[in-house]
């Protein structure tokens, strides 16, 4: 166990001493998941972003805003009376999904059940952005001016003072919207591509789809640096000692779990805290995941450096499979856009099986047991890397 | 002491078709010699060593290292000995120190004991101010020294060193062949595989000259010359007077043969250092003066060349 442990040791030393390892490791990874990111989703955060122009200064247009930027559907961008056309023109250029306008006076006459001056949303036809912004805003301002009536209503049937400015409809007011809070009878929509999931965003696939084509591309570092070993006669040397052959694999096997498992830690560390995927929703099996993802890696680098004999087949076998599996598994881009039959294909690589529980994990919250039928496909991989690379193993 | 025994050893690759690299050999070690095995390129040294460091098993024959066999018993063989590659097998990325705490861990070393042999070898090759540098920064006479540090730190009782000295500096090269007769004095027996005549006579207690996997002959230097005759070839050139000092030189004690040729005389003479001088005063005593002398003392070129019909280098 010592020489075991003192192998991996030595593997990690080495790596950690080479610049271009660090490169591969963490610096390319990080620029890519970054740039896949917003090559998936323009935006950064999941709102749709509105251009707001607010012409009154009532409660009720405050209340509208309030309660539509706790809903989380929009991000209101503020816009003064003089930048209307500037609001036009975002919403023209695509640069918001549509834009919105409080006129003058919005929400006065309500509670005399006079319509008052509605609030008027800016959109392109046809645009699904401006469709649902435009459903957000309507129910919005029902909540807030059905709040109002429903106020005002019941303070008149008490024959108390109903108008806005007196302390029983600014009490009642409160009642009113604290009950909109805390709904008897709610409607959740469910978006049918991700069932109970959120909508994916830019780095809710790019961050997993980078971790696992780049932890699959590290593995080059790992199997260049066998070979060299082997070139070197260091492998051969090591047989002069009182280390066996299997100890030897053992200690590779452990080098190339440790650098792959803190490659991950890393990257997850910042798709989760940096990019906001939401890879902690269960904690158990993402760690499987990640587990299975570096025996993945660490099985196939292995066999690679060990069934080819040169530095050069090595590092251009582990580009081109690493690249392959990671597009073909979805790492890339989503198998969903590609179709049912590449889809299927790109099941045929354990990559897809990976990348499928990490995604189950960030967008549906899925469990050990969810992920686990996938995953013992990736494990039936490894140990088939790992029977050959045992296998075939040479010291020479 | 015998303490390393090779009997009718073989080694053929991919058989049954493949290169025969061992054919047949057989040879022993004493406790405390250095024993060379000298050959060309494709001798089959390698070869040998390597089945003596129980890392190719022999296709015949076996090999008994301290009474172990290397075939029965290759754990135990192995215990007694260090193995210098003729590669430098090392890890570059790495600094010399941490090279020898590695590889004593895979000797089986650990804490303390690891600690202070690794010390002692860092002192013994020399490389203790620069232990902390990378390997790959060292010159090549450098990283010879710490491939060989490598192989002392579990106190080996043999050591095999296969081509130490190739692709280095004379001064390197000095330092390591210090190294190794030191080794020698304090007691280690050592097998040494070259192909540069003039290490194998200046270090060895005993050679054994092989070609194509066989030995072709073995002895100590003198033994082995003794095959050429004793005698060095003497080639003179002098200005007048060359029959009659040949005449004269044929009178001569400790001269056995001379024979003219144009404007040259070679003697035979069984020593030179004695001889040369009194060649000098004959001729003053006549007033001619020799223009050239050439002195070829037998050595294990003319030996390899006598045996084989080939130069031992290529
Ligand atoms: N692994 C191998 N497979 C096949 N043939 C081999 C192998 N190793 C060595 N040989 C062949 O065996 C013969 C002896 O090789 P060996 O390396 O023992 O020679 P050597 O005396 O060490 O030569 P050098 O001075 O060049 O190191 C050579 O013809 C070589 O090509
Ligand atoms: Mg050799």
């Amino acid at each position: 166990m010592r020489a075991i442990l003192a192998l991996t040791g030595k593997d990690l030393l080495q790596t950690g001493r080479d610049r271009l390892a660090a490169l591969f490791t963490f610096i390319l990874p990080i620029l890519f998941t970054v740039f896949f990111g917003f090559l998936f989703g323009s935006s950064g955060s999941d709102r749709l972003p509105v251009a707001l122009l607010n012409l009154d200064d009532g409660a009720p247009a405050q209340s509208l805003i309030t309660t539509l930027e706790r809903g989380g559907m929009v991000e209101l961008r503020p816009y003064s009376a003089v930048q209307r056309l500037g609001l036009e023109e975002a919403v023209q250029k695509d640069n918001v999904a549509a834009g919105l306008i409080i006129p003058q006076g919005f929400g006065s006459a309500s509670d005399a059940n006079v319509p008052s001056a509605p609030a008027i949303v800016v959109g392109k036809m046809g645009s699904s952005g401006s469709q649902s912004v435009m459903q957000s805003v309507r129910s919005a301002v029902d909540r807030v001016l059905g709040a109002r009536a429903a106020t005002a209503a019941a303070l008149a049937a008490l024959d108390l003072d109903s108008s806005p400015g007196s302390a029983e409809f600014q009490g009642g007011l409160a009642v009113s919207e604290a009950a909109y809070e805390h709904p008897t009878v709610t409607v959740i929509a469910e978006d049918a591509g991700t069932e109970a999931g959120r909508t994916p965003r830019g780095f809710d696939l790019s961050s997993p789809g980078m971790l696992v084509n780049w932890i699959l591309f590290s593995l080059l570092t790992a199997a260049v640096a066998l070979v060299q070993e082997r070139k070197t006669g260091a492998l051969r040397r090591l047989l002069t000692t009182r280390v066996r052959g299997i100890q030897i694999i053992a200690g590779k096997t452990g080098a190339m779990l440790c650098i792959t498992l803190t490659q991950q830690v890393v990257l997850i560390g910042l798709g989760q805290f940096v990019l906001g995927v939401d890879y902690l929703r269960n904690p158990p099996a993402l760690l499987l995941a990640m587990f299975s993802l570096s025996l993945l890696a660490a099985s196939l680098g292995l066999m690679l450096a060990t069934i080819l004999r040169s530095e050069q087949a090595v590092i251009s076998a582990t580009v081109i499979i690493s690249m392959v599996l990671a597009a073909m598994g979805g790492a890339w881009f989503p198998l969903e856009i590609t179709g049912s039959t590449f889809a299927a294909i790109g099941h045929v690589t354990p990559a897809a099986w990976v990348l499928d529980a990490f995604r189950g994990v960030i967008l549906q919250g899925q469990g050990v047991l969810q992920v686990l039928p996938g995953l013992a496909v990736v494990w039936g991989y490894a140990l088939l890397f790992f029977a050959v690379a045992v296998w075939r193993f040479r010291f020479e | 002491m015998t303490f390393i025994k090779v009997e009718n050893l073989r080694k053929q690759f991919d058989p049954p078709r493949g290169i025969v690299a061992v054919d047949g050999l057989s040879f022993h070690m004493d406790e405390g010699e250095i024993y060379s095995l000298l050959g060309p390129n494709g001798a089959g040294k390698t070869t040998t060593i390597s089945m003596l460091s129980c890392l190719l098993r022999p296709s015949g024959g076996d090999a008994r290292v301290g009474g172990h066999s290397v075939r029965e018993h290759p754990q135990a063989a192995k215990e007694l000995i260090g193995v210098v590659p003729q590669d430098i097998a090392l890890y570059p990325e790495l600094s010399a120190r941490e090279n020898l705490v590695f590889w004593g861990k895979m000797y089986g070393l650990s804490g303390a004991a690891l600690r202070r042999r690794v010390g002692e070898v860092l002192e013994i090759i020399d490389l203790t101010e620069r232990q902390d540098e990378r390997i790959e920064k060292y010159s090549g006479g450098m990283k010879r020294r710490v491939n060989i540090g490598v192989a002392l730190l579990h106190e080996p009782r043999a050591l095999y060193l296969d081509e130490p000295t190739v692709g280095i500096d004379p001064q390197s090269r000095r330092s390591i062949l210090d190294v190794i007769l030191q080794f020698r004095d304090r007691g280690m027996t050592i097998l040494y595989t070259t192909h540069y005549m003039a290490e194998a006579q200046e270090l060895s207690d005993r050679i054994g000259i092989m070609d194509h996997g066989r030995m072709l002959a073995e002895g100590t230097h003198e033994e082995l010359v003794k095959i050429v005759g004793e005698e060095a070839h003497v080639e003179l050139t002098v200005d007048r007077h060359l029959e009659q000092l040949a005449t004269a030189w044929r009178e001569m004690d400790g001269v056995a043969r001379v024979t003219v040729e144009e404007e040259r005389a070679i003697l035979l003479v069984p020593d030179a250092t004695v001889t040369l001088p009194r060649l000098f005063e004959t001729a003053a005593a006549v007033q001619a003066r020799i223009n050239e002398v050439n002195v070829t003392e037998p050595d294990l070129e003319m030996v390899f060349l006598h045996l084989t019909g080939r130069a031992l280098r290529d």
